[in-house]
């Protein structure tokens, strides 16, 4: 099959662009595979794509190359195609409406994959007849806006696929959509084998790693690490990450007197060199699309004491075998996960074994070869049976523009 | 490990390739003895024979652009794996500062080499041997440019300091002394020096208690604002035996080249005569550790 990625930007650095690039590579083994960015701002992307995968760009943002089209007029002109409520709105314009429109006309493909929603409107609504649609959501439908929703409802029944990286968001799909004929699937992340030998399970280190955002609940953490250097202060917590609660979290450590046993290490890039250095993985978020870096320790070798938060963890971590599930934001919970393995080594170290061997299902072959089976069946599903759902998506899709114009319109008739 | 030989040229001389190559890789395994073993794609390269050597280059940054550099050359051989392996065993004397890693492939083809994976668990925690060779440490790490270069000490003896407790008054230290015969009685009487950089004539000294080659100080800040004249003041810490030479209190012996982002002490609010002041406990470039005495943050006052 000739499959193709279209992503945001393939160049910087980000969960969706590594999990594009590990399933494209692995794809690549068997099939012709091409990543369309539709930005580029740095000559060579932060992490590469492996294997024969292809990379192109739509808009080229490299300054003081003779490409440059961040001062094109198109550019200051706002996009209608891509949606207004998507989060990345304001990067795009009336240049990458374009750009992606002729794109997704001059598709030569099987298949088309989308990588998130603003995207995936574009493919439902653009791409030529012909490649199947697919429709990546990478975060969860329950955390975008109503009006997001609304224009995702709209547009979707237009498309053969959508995919979700959990069967939780899978199941909220088919509850709050109606997509008639398009299969709502979920396939996990992919986490490739990393390349150094696992984690020994003998260092007393705790490691965390993730961007210093506050849904990742690093403030628990540290609090709960109290707690446990008052029982082990033979422990210590490494946190990799950068991000805006750097500074918080900094004074946090100070105020409690954690500064010999809490360490905020900066960015580390890659990470499974770092994971190795600890026995032990945290993870305190209150909420987890996925929960990349609890596979990326699992394959690490690191049983995972993580928050039982939605939608990932649960179906990552099989607690109290590969690593533990504690209530989400409970912080003596938390260092009561802590403590269970950090106290008990032989506990620790048979749970680093099982997470080495369980998270050997998002390896990225077998991930993609999920992927491939729900391609193959969407190509054969034919030209006629096709022709047929998309007859009757874009009947459904105007339904709800109708219905939707309608309730906007009401809403400003209250308004008034 | 230049060689002197004339370089032969093969009967057809090798194409240059017209696209551009991604720069050497190396990855890097530390041991626990403090050796490195590195191995190095070089892409586009055949496999080194009769007609190069393939070396890995270490050169040592000189602040000076005119003086010349350490150099030291290790030889690249076939991994078995389709890559090349050189070996930095902790036995190589390799003179304290930065040293930027090339890989040659003959005399003319010099390239920086960029990290790959850099597996240093075994530097994490490490507990070096008690010998009477000087410690040696190297950790690899990413310039801020993205190259690959090697953090290097040479110490003997060595004085590292372990937990530091950070109190209003000033701080109290741990450390472990490695590399003396009998660290037990090269600690007995020994004293903790801060030296004032400003003026060379600024000491102040606090006795250090030992337990086997452990020793602790308590270090107050008082004395260090009284002398404060504004601006920023660095004391550096040394360790002085009762005889014999004093050693710089430092923190290597782990996984982390650069201390300074990561091992972070409060700042505290001390008294000065000359203006409201703070004083805290860091680690220098060199991984030294030192007090600084500066102006208090405006919000701090």
């Amino acid at each position: 099959m000739h499959l193709s990625f279209l992503i945001h930007n393939a160049y910087g650095i980000g969960g969706t662009i590594r999990t594009t690039f590990n399933l494209a590579s692995a794809l690549a083994e068997r099939h012709d595979v091409e990543i369309v960015s539709v930005f580029r701002h740095r000559d060579e992307p932060i992490l590469a794509p492996g294997g024969d995968v292809r990379l192109r760009h739509l808009v080229d943002l490299r300054k003081d190359t003779p490409g440059y089209e961040g001062d094109d007029p198109e550019q200051e002109r706002p996009a209608t195609v891509f949606p207004a409520a998507e989060g990345r709105y304001k990067q795009y314009s009336a240049l990458t409406d374009r750009r992606i429109a002729a794109h997704l006309r001059s598709l030569d493909c099987d298949v088309v994959i989308g990588t998130r929603p603003g995207l995936n409107v574009h493919i439902a609504q653009q791409a030529r007849r012909g490649p199947v649609r697919v429709g990546q959501e990478h975060l969860t439908l329950s955390t975008h806006s109503a009006p997001l929703k609304r224009t995702l409802r709209t547009v979707y029944p237009r498309l053969d696929a959508v995919t979700t990286v959990t069967e939780a968001d899978a199941a909220t799909y088919r509850k709050l959509m109606r997509l008639p004929g398009v299969r709502v699937e979920a396939v996990p992340n992919s986490v490739p084998a990393p390349a150094v030998a696992p984690a020994d399970g003998t260092g007393k280190w705790v490691v965390a790693a993730g961007r210093l955002a506050p849904a990742k609940r690093y403030d628990l953490l540290i609090r709960a690490f109290e707690k446990v250097v008052a029982q082990r202060p033979d422990w210590r917590l490494r946190i990799y990450g950068a991000g805006a609660e750097r500074a918080k979290l900094r004074a946090q450590i100070d105020k409690r007197g954690l500064y010999n046993h809490v360490f905020l290490m900066g960015p580390a890039n890659p990470l499974d060199p770092e994971w190795v250095k600890g026995s032990v993985a945290a993870v305190t978020s209150s909420l987890e699309s996925f929960g990349m870096t609890i596979v990326e320790a699992m394959r690490c070798g690191l049983p995972v004491v993580s928050t039982d938060c939605p939608h990932g963890p649960g179906e990552i971590i099989d607690s109290g075998v590969d690593g533990l599930l504690v209530p989400t934001g409970k912080v003596d919970a938390i260092a009561d996960g802590l403590l269970r393995l950090i106290n008990d080594d032989e506990l620790r170290k048979r749970m680093g074994r099982e997470a080495l061997a369980r998270s050997e299902r998002f390896d990225p072959a077998r991930i993609a070869g999920r992927y491939e089976s729900l391609f193959a069946d969407l190509v054969a599903r034919g030209a006629l049976r096709g022709s047929l759902h998309r007859t009757r998506g874009a009947l459904l899709s105007n339904a709800f523009r109708t219905k939707d114009a309608g309730r906007s319109a009401l809403r400003r008739g209250r308004a008034a | 490990m230049t060689t002197s030989a004339p370089r032969h040229h093969p009967v057809t001389p090798p194409e240059e390739p017209t696209i551009v190559s991604a720069p050497p890789r190396a990855d890097c395994i530390a041991d626990s003895a403090g050796g490195l073993t590195f191995d190095v794609d070089v892409w586009g390269r055949p496999a080194p024979s009769g007609d190069w050597t393939a070396a890995l280059v270490l050169r040592r940054r000189v602040a000076d652009a005119d003086a010349d550099s350490d150099e030291v050359r290790l030889p690249l051989s076939p991994n078995g794996d389709g890559r090349l392996r050189a070996v930095l065993p902790s036995t190589v004397a390799l003179p304290e500062g930065r040293w930027d890693i090339h890989v040659a492939c003959g005399e003319d083809d010099v390239r920086r080499l960029v990290p790959g994976l850099n597996d240093l668990r075994s530097l994490v925690d490490r507990t070096p041997s008690q010998s009477a060779s000087p410690l040696a440490v190297r950790i690899p790490y990413a310039t801020k440019h993205g190259n690959l270069s090697l953090r290097s000490w040479l110490r003997l003896p060595h004085a590292e300091a372990a937990d530091i407790q950070v109190e209003s008054a000033g701080i109290t230290a741990r450390g472990v002394l490695y590399r003396v015969q009998d660290p037990q009685a090269w600690l007995a009487g020994a004293v903790v020096e801060a030296r004032c950089r400003r003026d060379a004539a600024l000491v102040h000294t606090v006795p250090a208690t030992a337990e086997g080659a452990e020793f602790a100080f308590t270090l107050p800040y008082g004395p260090l604002a009284e002398v404060w004249r504004g601006g920023l003041d660095v004391w550096d810490l040394w360790l002085r035996p009762a005889e014999g030479e004093p050693v710089r209190i430092a923190r290597i012996l782990d996984d982390i080249a650069d201390k300074k982002p990561v091992f972070v002490y409060p700042a505290r609010p001390v008294a000065a005569e000359y203006a409201p002041a703070q004083a805290g406990p860091y680690y220098t470039a060199d991984n030294d550790l030192s007090v600084r005495v500066d102006e208090r943050e405006p919000a701090a006052r």
